[in-house]
């Protein structure tokens, strides 16, 4: 996935990927990376989950703007252990 | 016969390491932090100049999101599969489906928004939070040599065109 952000941006495309695993994001180096170490085939989270969702969906389109190159960005939030209050604004 | 057998097993063990770090994430970790990926130590980098209301975004996703009126990804070949499918913007989730046996994606079947947001970017396209959605694409992950090189050299570049073409600023990229 990071290999196909690294194809866009060059195109003249700003990326940003969500990502679970750290470790493999640190050697391909997506432009914008936002890390939750969540489990596979959760990268928004939890299903019917919408706040939560958005909350990412949020993080993630902030991290686009002023990230320097090869960010990565961690909120730290833990899965399913966490509250999410929706983005302002956007309900 | 020999090669269908070893096709057949790698397949299989893939299947089953995907669904086993699908439940434990913690293994997924250990196995991220030991496995080799490209490596590069240049960042291509666009900034982005438009405030968030004027931008057109798209989806991209590895997790194999495609229309159920299209040819599901090619799950026969352990290698992979580097092809990709064009989902327009304004296609209702129910024409949407998952091939991918490498992870667990049946809480994405339930609910596609938290592997591939369509809807929830549809919502902010209406509240003029985003400018606006354009066309997105679905890829398969696990894409292993020789089809890594297809990716690199041919199907990526062919999107990142075809993005351009449609005036993209933005694309959030998510996996499965």
């Amino acid at each position: 996935m990071g290999l196909i952000a690294r194809i866009v941006e060059n195109a003249g495309i700003s990326t940003i990927c969500i990502v679970s695993l750290k470790a493999i994001a640190e050697q391909v180096r997506p432009p914008r990376t936002l890390h939750l170490a969540w489990p596979f085939g959760h990268p928004l989270g939890e299903p019917g989950n919408r706040i939560q969702q958005l909350a990412v969906l949020h993080a993630a389109l902030q991290g686009l703007v002023p990230a320097q190159p090869g960010q990565i960005l961690e909120p730290g939030w833990r899965w399913r252990r966490e509250q999410y209050t929706l983005p302002e604004g956007w309900g | 016969m020999t090669d269908d057998w070893r096709k057949r097993s790698l397949k299989e063990l893939y299947r089953l390491t995907g669904q086993i770090f699908s439940q434990i994430p913690e293994l997924a970790r250990l196995w991220g932090g030991a496995y080799q990926a490209l490596n590069f130590a240049d960042v291509p980098f666009t900034p982005l100049r438009k405030p968030l209301s004027a931008c057109r975004l798209a989806l991209i996703t590895t997790g194999g999101v495609h229309r159920r009126d299209q040819e599901p990804f090619d799950m026969s070949d352990p290698h992979g599969d580097a092809t990709y499918r064009r989902i327009p913007a304004s296609t209702p989730l129910h024409e949407l489906t998952i091939t991918h046996d490498y992870y667990d994606h049946s809480d994405a079947d339930r609910d596609l928004n938290i592997l591939f947001p369509l809807e929830l970017v549809r919502h902010l396209v209406n509240r003029g939070i985003i400018g606006s959605l354009a066309d997105s694409y679905g890829f398969m992950g696990h894409i292993e040599p020789p089809h890594l090189n297809t990716l690199i050299q041919q199907t990526a570049p062919e999107v990142a065109t075809f993005l351009k073409q449609d005036q993209v600023d933005a694309v959030l990229l998510t996996p499965g």
